[in-house]
């Protein structure tokens, strides 16, 4: 991406498959300007990268249009206040139209309104109130104005009432004309139907509403496409329904005119196979939305009100006008409106919802709040640091979002597949005809073979019916339609699912290269360990003669004392080492003096009087030039540098006193997460700039076997590099920003949340919390998400590998069977249903960390239970 | 404006070379019906309306991609 690019997720309308894809994708890639577009299916939305100076917008809407399609556009109507005059409108409108996205802007001056024509999710109310108000203007968004989240629903929903309507229409209907179709083979059941219900004309009448109204969305759409040279599912099914239906028409209308006469009519064909095709349809409304559930929860975090503090004053004030530095109060069970630091106040949040940690954090003064979490207990003030689009909540929202719209590379393989399916389709449907109608028919029809499932006789057809039936019949049972859902529905449950964990998928193709990962490469510094050191051992010499002078200092144990020294004479150092020793006495509760005087050794250590003691702290070298013989300790410090911890020898009044090791101690989670990760076959490998010796003894510490040590930091990436000549996939984990190159050449680079921004930029990963456990749940995350897309596409295809030769008539010669084109229509409507719902599976996975909680947490209030009633 | 009637040309030049297929593929099965023999008027027009709605079907498409491809851009 150059300097002049922008990213923009362009909502677009009306595709049903992914052939649209690959249409909408070619028109917006031969745009001027635009670099790379990458289409989903399943949120209907085109990522796009472009160069804002040589494409616009509007040249985009205009491209998606040209080939059938819309981007879809958003009302929104502004109280403005401050104008008056002509002047004042044209200043409104222009500075609204300057805002991306928005496509209109009518100012009225009279009503003191303003109507934005927009692009949902390319412009918000938030945006359009910000302009009007650099433009020196103020206003207000009118509440009948729906947010986007609405806005998504209510497209949603509408699409489901309309196919839901249609199938209604459709589906009533059409089981009048199956009963009309069948009723010499009702039975007894006869007497309960009127005889007229089985006349051909009656059938055709009925069928005649089902094909023009229900069914008219496919004829339009597959024709809008035509004129502009694109064809889809809706072309398919347009031509099944129509080679039906007019045949029907005819053979009812001129039975003599030797398409197969009366024996001949497909008008049940035409009624169940459109009735079939909309209850797929339908089902894929109802169930679609139900993948982005997790994209939708995560907007519902956004709390719409916040309680600012102003002049001492409680206002509530919608959350998206809270600038940064405002006062905001949050009471117990409210949201936290945006990100910020606590002023004053204590309480618990629940954080659940944006880092899957199950505890509510304390929050005290200092402490900071993210935007979208829920207050438990009590109250506190805090002052906004991060808002609107900077909140950890939207930066999440707009990572998943763009995660959701991008391909992985089996999804733009099978995309490429259905988009070259239709034109292949009915060049195959073509071959059969020609086949059934030359040859076929000739060698093979039997006058009492029969439908798949039915028992009605296709009798009197004649050559030319039955090769029309065969060929209709592939047309419908060959629709893609399964395989433009099956890789982008998964990967945004998993998406979403990822997410619900605390962690972020940057890109569907991040989702599949983790879940072939053999190799994984960690940080040491700030990712395995804390990085900080901390004090790990206080040893005491034998020789050191200590004579208490108070009560407090005889309470005191010898290793307390000699640490408290140590720590006094640190006090002032800024040396990590010392500030270590400071906070370890701290930890320890001991009461720490000023030095009487302090004196820094640079690169040796330090030099204090406490107490009116001369206290020496310091290296080995720095003992050997003052002379302090540290022999009777040797061997335990030389231990402790076998062990990777850096030692301090302490000399009180000249005399050996003891030693104090420090060391970065391993996070607490790191050797759990590494024994994961080794149950699941993976290679772990740590990468430090420590020394081996220091380094093999962390890694010792957990459990990793390869070591790659003394490796500089713009090292890094080239042993990452040597990794994957071998061979491997591999994962870098890494934090800092000397970890970027390693990070960006990894197959997946993971980035811990509490990490650098340069970090956290080129990982492919973000881990929300500082828990490396998460390395773990987003690998089981992706496995769970590519073995959905693996058995989605195994459902899409099946269905069409299966169907084509049957629909072809290929075991017709041997079984006497055909398949018909209202069976295939349902054969088909179940493939995408069935895609849909396998999906919808992943939303009951649960990584084995949070389910081995959930056990124990389960056992543990089991036990507690229990306790009393074993006592009773 | 300039777009539309480019659109315009792109679908007169596209037509001039789909519809000729289109035709040519049903007259094509027609000839081949009524070379074999044996089939009856009704079903040597009707395959050769059915070949020739699939070959447009399938030429369409591919000749208005190609001749959009090589028309000047707006």
């Amino acid at each position: 991406m150059t300097a002049n690019t922008r990213t923009l997720s362009l909502p677009v309308q009306g595709m049903s498959c992914a052939s649209c894809v690959a249409h909408v994708e070619r028109a917006l890639r031969e745009l001027p300007g635009v670099e790379t577009v990458a289409v989903n299916l399943a949120t209907n939305k085109a990522s796009l990268t472009y160069d804002p100076g040589r494409a616009t917008l509007r040249d985009m809407a205009h491209a998606v249009d040209g080939v059938g399609y819309a981007v879809p556009t958003a009302e929104l109507t502004l109280d403005v206040r401050g104008m008056t005059c002509a002047s004042c409108v044209a200043h409104v409108e222009g500075a609204l139209k300057e805002v991306e996205g928005v496509t209109t802007a009518t100012v009225n001056l009279g009503l003191g309104t303003a109507r934005v024509s927009f692009i949902p999710g390319v412009a918000t109310a938030g945006q359009m109130k910000r302009a009007v108000h650099d433009a020196g203007y103020e206003a207000l968004e009118r509440s009948q104005g729906a947010d986007a989240l609405d806005r998504e629903r209510q497209a949603r929903e509408e699409e489901i009432r309309r196919q839901g309507r249609n199938l209604l229409i459709a589906g009533s209907i059409g089981l009048i004309v199956m009963i009309g179709t069948f009723y010499d083979m009702l039975g007894p059941l006869k007497a309960l139907v009127p005889e007229w219900l089985s006349y051909k004309w009656v059938i055709g009448l009925l069928t005649t509403p089902i094909v023009l109204g229900p069914g008219r969305q496919f004829f339009t759409n597959s024709w809008r496409g035509l004129k502009h040279g694109v064809t889809d599912m809706n072309l398919l099914y347009a031509t099944g329904i129509g080679a039906a239906y007019g045949i029907a028409v005819i053979n009812t209308l001129f039975p003599t005119a030797g398409f197969g006469g009366e024996g001949a009519t497909f008008f049940e064909s035409a009624a169940l196979l459109t009735a079939f095709i909309i209850l797929g349809r339908w089902l894929e409304a109802l169930t679609r939305g139900r993948t982005s559930e997790a994209i939708r929860k995560l907007m519902k975090l956004q709390p719409k009100i916040a309680r600012v503090v102003r002049d001492g004053r409680e206002a509530e004030v919608p959350a998206d006008e809270v600038e940064v530095g405002d006062l905001i109060l949050v009471r117990p069970g409210e949201g936290v409106p945006v990100d910020g630091t606590v002023t004053d106040g204590y309480s618990a949040v629940d954080e659940s919802m944006l880092t899957g940690e199950s505890l509510p954090v304390e929050k005290k003064a200092g402490d900071n709040v993210i935007g979208g979490t829920l207050n438990k207990t009590g109250a506190f003030r805090f002052t906004a640091g991060r808002v609107g689009a900077d909140t950890a909540l939207a930066q999440i929202i707009q990572l998943v979002e763009n995660a959701q719209a991008s391909k992985a590379p089996i999804q733009k393989l099978a995309d490429w597949v259905a988009g070259h399916f239709i034109l292949g389709v009915h060049m195959l449907a073509g071959a059969v005809f020609i086949f059934w109608f030359f040859f076929g028919y000739r060698m093979f029809f039997d006058p009492n073979s029969s439908f798949i499932l039915s028992p009605y006789k296709l009798g009197e057809i004649g050559v030319f019916g039955f090769s029309l039936l065969l060929s209709v019949t592939v047309l419908v049972i060959s629709c893609p339609c399964a395989v433009g859902l099956a890789t982008p529905s998964a990967m945004m449950a998993g998406t979403g699912k990822a997410a619900e964990h605390g962690v972020l998928f940057k890109s569907a193709e991040a989702i599949e290269n983790a879940s072939k990962l053999e190799t994984i490469v960690f940080d040491k510094t700030g990712t395995l360990t804390k990085g900080e050191p901390s004090v790990t051992e206080v040893v005491v010499s034998g020789q050191w003669a200590w004579a208490p002078e108070s009560q407090a200092q005889a309470q005191e144990g010898l290793e307390d004392r000699l640490l408290r020294l140590g720590a006094v004479t640190e006090r002032n150092s800024e040396h990590p080492l010392g500030e270590a020793i400071v906070r370890g006495a701290e930890a320890r509760g001991l009461v720490l003096v000023e030095p009487e005087s302090f004196n820094s050794i640079p690169g040796h250590g330090v030099e204090a009087r406490v107490e009116g003691k001369s206290v020496l702290l310091g290296n080995r070298k720095l003992m050997r030039e003052r002379g302090v013989d540290f022999g009777g300790l040797m061997p335990q410090a030389e231990r402790l540098e076998a062990e990777g911890k850096t030692v301090m020898f302490v000399a009180v009044e000249g005399q050996p006193a003891g030693l104090i090791a420090v060391a970065d101690t391993l996070k607490d989670d790191s050797p759990e997460a590494i024994r994961r990760l080794h149950k699941l076959g993976i290679e772990v490998a740590m990468i430090t700039g420590d020394n081996r010796r220091t380094a093999e003894a962390i890694a010792r510490q957990v459990g990793i076997e390869r070591v790659l040590a003394e490796v500089l930091p713009q090292d890094k990436a080239a042993e990452v590099k040597k990794l994957q000549a071998l061979g491997k996939k591999v994962a870098m984990v890494g934090d800092g920003v000397n970890d970027a190159p390693a990070l960006a050449q990894a197959d997946v680079g993971m980035a811990i949340g509490s990490g650098t921004d340069v970090a956290k930029e080129t990982g492919d990963v973000i881990l929300i919390k500082d828990d490396l456990r998460d390395v773990v749940v987003a690998l089981e995350v992706a496995k769970a998400t590519m073995r959905k897309v693996k058995q989605n596409l195994f459902w899409a295809f099946i269905y069409n590998v299966l169907g084509i030769p049957l629909g072809a008539g290929l075991f017709y010669p041997f079984m006497a069977l055909v398949i018909s084109p209202e069976l295939a229509g349902l054969l088909m409507a179940v493939s995408s249903v069935t895609v849909t719902l396998n999906t919808l599976l992943l939303k009951g996975f649960k990584p084995s960390l949070r389910r081995e909680n959930k056990a124990q947490r389960g056992m543990g209030m089991a036990s507690s239970q229990l306790a009393p009633a074993a006592g009773d | 404006m300039e777009h539309e009637q480019i659109e315009r040309a792109v679908a007169r030049r596209s037509a001039a070379l789909y519809l000729p297929i289109s035709i040519g593929a049903a007259l094509a099965f027609w000839l081949a019906a009524s070379l074999v023999g044996g089939y009856p008027p009704v079903a040597q027009i009707g395959g050769a309306v059915w070949v020739g709605i699939l070959s447009l079907i399938v030429s369409m498409p591919m000749v208005t991609a190609r001749v959009k491809r090589r028309a000047p851009a707006p």
